[in-house]
């Protein structure tokens, strides 16, 4: 397997990218996605693999200064294991050509050279100039196992000006092994960027966006929102403090000196190459007003439970109502595994009244094990969903 | 919803400026005073900012042409297509931003979106004009360039992109197109983009422009010079 250099994403493709393989990234127009090449690029260069880079649009000095300023550190090339085709060369062949249209040739010729000759591993190629000179099909062609062996794998970026279409029709025609659209909404806010995994090969998973962040010269996963919800006392509070690195929770001292949350748990974590943000909603039904609020954009939720409160089933059912119409996935925790009187699972579903499909863990959550438990269980569910 | 000043009184005092989200095609033939009269057009007033896509000149330039406008050059920023192909090394900052040459809408794309991100967040410049959304004028000078590196297929999509993009955030597009190096088919499918029209034509050493697709206002020539960065009208 090759690393796309993003973790996270090497998790979600089943261990990064199978050798021979041919990549598509797919920029929309002003999204903020060129690390994710140059991520991968610099992964196989770190790694000692063999690479072309194709670069039409600009000169390698160009290149290489735009991926000091965007990785912060300049590629690690190691004894000319890394040859370019850049801007210099595509007018070169452009000069030779003439008007005969026989560039594509040309292009080919130098491609097979370069990569017999360096016994290239990976070839990085820029695809935007080349589509433009020569249509799809013949650009297409010069970025094929035709012009170097099979066992080549080849990524490429594109400037996709003509959006969805494009990628299914590569989809449909099976044109690459695995497509990443990388894409971004626009002003007005929210302003996020994301990825869609749209297509692969080798495995049937189905289609993913995560939206993501770029910090510190990387792509970072980014789940925006899961929201912790459930009865009073069921620990919500204690599971958000648990599970992230900084959090606040908004409590009130009632009369006898128990605590109750009012407005909201919040907590951030960088976890499993993914950042992600938690809010958890107060418990109290006279809180409810407040839940769709919270709940609204939320990319997933944990339903917490006593598992020793019976009498709390029937509020999380309640809960569990509200949530399953958002449409998002969704994981109950049964806290206080630790405590006399525990229900079994059978109970919980039953008392819930959820099926087999929504999973039920039984934890505490003083124990961070548990609570990761959880949140692993969820964020895979979240790059799996369609959305 | 925000109104954009053009600096010109027959436009300002008709419709009271063009609308948030207009864009505007400057058709102008060459030696006719179109840059300065996109400059003017592009020049921010108190509140405003600008971001100028230059395919001609260097970044230093453009400031310099705005100052000499009498324009606050800290809500100026630059995409420079230029520069770069001469100093690779050079870094981008807030309010100027490098590509390597006309041929990298990528980088043309992202830089903007980062330019525009840097003002909606406040941190473009120290100071904040404290309107929201805040008032953006964008000029790409010029699409002729554009042209000249890239397929006219290519451009319209990415300029229907930008342009699109510009809506949303209530901004005012200025873009510069030479009506004489480019045939009616490349002239009418730019237009297609674009929701006001100014042509500047030039008779016996004299200049005239007219607004097209502004309602209230005919499409009547005037005559103009420029004057310390501003359309004066002359009689």
């Amino acid at each position: 397997m090759i690393s796309t250099g993003m973790f996270g994403i090497d998790d979600m493709l089943g261990g990064g990218i199978p050798k021979g393989s041919r990549v598509m990234y797919s920029l929309e127009p002003g999204v903020d996605g060129q690390l994710f090449m140059i991520s991968t690029l610099y992964e196989a260069v770190e790694k000692g693999k063999s690479c072309l880079v194709i670069i039409p649009h600009t000169t390698v000095d160009a290149f290489l200064a735009d991926i000091v300023q965007l990785r912060g550190k300049p590629l690690p090339v190691k004894e000319n294991r890394v040859v370019f085709l850049d801007s210099v060369d595509r007018e070169r062949i452009q000069r030779r050509a003439g008007k005969g249209g026989a560039a594509d040739l040309e292009w080919q010729a130098r491609i097979k050279k370069l990569c017999t000759d360096n016994n290239v591993g990976i070839i990085f190629g820029y695809f935007d100039m080349i589509y433009e000179d020569f249509g799809l099909e013949k650009g297409l062609r010069l970025l094929s196992p035709s012009c170097c062996t099979k066992d080549t794998t080849i990524i490429i970026e594109h400037l996709n000006l003509e959006g969805d279409k494009l990628l299914e029709s590569f989809a449909v025609k099976k044109s690459f092994d695995l497509i990443i659209s990388i894409r971004s909404s626009f002003r007005p806010l929210p302003h996020f960027n994301y990825f869609t995994i749209v297509y692969t090969s080798w495995s049937t998973q189905l289609r993913r966006s995560v939206p993501f962040l770029v910090k510190n010269g990387r792509i970072v996963p980014y789940i925006p929102k899961i929201v912790v919800t459930g009865p009073p006392d069921s620990g919500k509070s204690r599971f958000v403090s648990n599970a992230t690195e900084l959090g606040i929770s908004v409590d009130r001292t009632g009369p006898g000196g128990e605590t109750t949350t009012v407005a909201m748990d919040f907590g951030w974590l960088h976890w499993q190459d993914f950042d992600i943000t938690l809010y958890g909603t107060p418990g109290q039904p006279r809180f409810d007003p407040m839940l769709p609020m919270i709940l609204h954009n939320a990319m997933g939720v944990v339903l917490l439970v006593d598992a020793t409160d019976r009498e709390q089933l029937l509020r999380a059912r309640h809960l569990f109502h509200t949530i399953t119409k958002m449409h998002v996935p969704i994981v109950i925790a049964a806290n206080k595994k630790d405590l006399p009187g525990l229900m079994s699972e059978e109970e919980i579903r039953a008392g819930i009244g959820t099926g087999k499909d929504i999973p039920v863990f039984l934890i505490s959550a003083l124990q961070k094990n548990d609570v990761r438990d959880v949140l692993e269980s969820l964020v895979d569910s979240i790059t799996r969903f369609i959305y | 919803m925000y109104s954009y000043k053009s600096g010109i009184p027959q436009i300002d005092q008709v419709t009271g400026g063009f609308e948030a989200g207009t864009n505007l095609l400057l058709l102008a033939p060459s030696l006719s005073y179109a840059e300065q009269f996109a400059y003017a057009l592009t020049k921010p007033l108190p509140g405003e900012y600008t971001i100028m896509l230059s395919t001609n000149e260097r970044a230093s330039e453009v400031i310099d042409q705005f100052r000499s406008s009498g324009a606050d050059k800290r809500f100026i920023g630059v995409i420079d297509a230029i520069t770069k192909s001469s100093t690779p090394a050079v870094s981008d900052t807030e309010r100027f931003m490098f590509v390597t040459n006309p041929t990298d809408l990528t980088g043309i794309g992202i830089k903007f979106s980062h330019m525009v991100d840097l003002i909606f967040d406040g941190t473009f410049s120290k100071e904040v004009t404290g309107l929201f959304p805040p008032p953006v004028r964008f000029c790409v000078n010029s699409v002729s360039t554009l042209l000249m590196y890239r397929k006219l297929e290519v451009l319209y999509q990415f300029l229907h992109v930008m342009s699109a993009k510009l809506k949303k955030i209530e901004g005012f597009g200025i873009y510069i197109l030479n009506s004489e190096a480019f045939d009616d088919k490349t002239i009418s499918l730019i237009k297609q983009l674009m929701t006001v029209v100014i042509e500047i034509k030039v008779e016996r050493s004299d200049n005239y422009f007219r607004v097209m697709g502004v309602h209230g206002i005919n499409a009547d020539w005037h005559k103009f010079t420029i004057n310390k960065g501003q359309v004066v009208l002359a009689l």
